[in-house]
């Protein structure tokens, strides 16, 4: 079993029924070939960065799921053939989290051996807070 | 508080030309994200292009995450091609 996210964009004029049944539906198909949702994000309408079908914007769509190659495979199929969807990108997520797993233990265990807390708790905040 | 003497080691005045420094090491920031718009359109200047390592100063190893994660973006439409 291998984590996936899937993200496609469907139709902007698709209404919000229509979408929750293409995610019914693909929900199913996973489920029912034995995989796993371990997420499912509206993350709503947003402007396209370039013009797909004719279309400026689109709705996200993003799945968190863990699968194999023919859960995967399968999904893809049935993603070509709804028209409803524009697009649509599938990424392998586990080797990334194992990796960042390893970098973390690495960076506390460094930490600990320093025994003490000169280094900021919590990285991510403060890289926030500088985005800002 | 530790006395500013601490901080800078004995050899610091040799480093002191403005070194470029990767943003992803300073911050540590592990995942770059093809979903973290805001993150990756500071490495894509106007043309979407992806900008050079001479430039924004990134090191190796994220510079080659970087680019995965903007080609990601990009073909998700997160992320333009090529503007006019």
């Amino acid at each position: 079993m291998r984590n996936y996210e899937i993200m496609f964009i469907v139709n902007p004029n698709a209404t919000d029924e229509e979408i929750d049944k293409i995610n019914g539906q693909l929900e199913a198909v996973i489920t029912g070939a034995g995989g796993e949702i371990q997420k499912i994000e509206k993350m709503g309408k947003r402007r396209l960065a370039y013009d797909v079908d004719k279309f400026r914007e689109g709705s996200y769509v993003l799945f968190a799921i863990g699968a194999n190659g023919d859960i995967i495979k399968e999904v893809e199929r049935r993603l070509r053939v709804m028209d409803a969807v524009i697009k649509y990108i599938t990424v392998r997520t586990d080797e990334d989290v194992r990796r960042f797993e390893k970098i973390r233990s690495y960076r506390q265990k460094r930490a600990a051996r320093r025994g003490s807390g000169e280094r900021p708790a919590s990285p991510a905040q403060s890289a926030e807070e500088a985005m800002q | 508080m530790r006395s500013p003497r601490e901080k800078r080691p004995p050899g610091q005045k040799q480093y002191y030309r403005r070194k470029k420094v990767c943003k992803f090491c300073v911050e540590r920031i592990d995942s770059i994200n093809y979903k973290d718009v805001k993150l990756l359109s500071q490495f894509v200047p106007e043309r979407a292009k992806i900008m050079p390592r001479r430039i924004s100063g990134v090191c190796s190893q994220h510079q080659r995450r970087l680019n995965d994660a903007i080609k990601k973006a990009r073909n998700i439409a997160l992320l333009p091609f090529a503007t006019e």
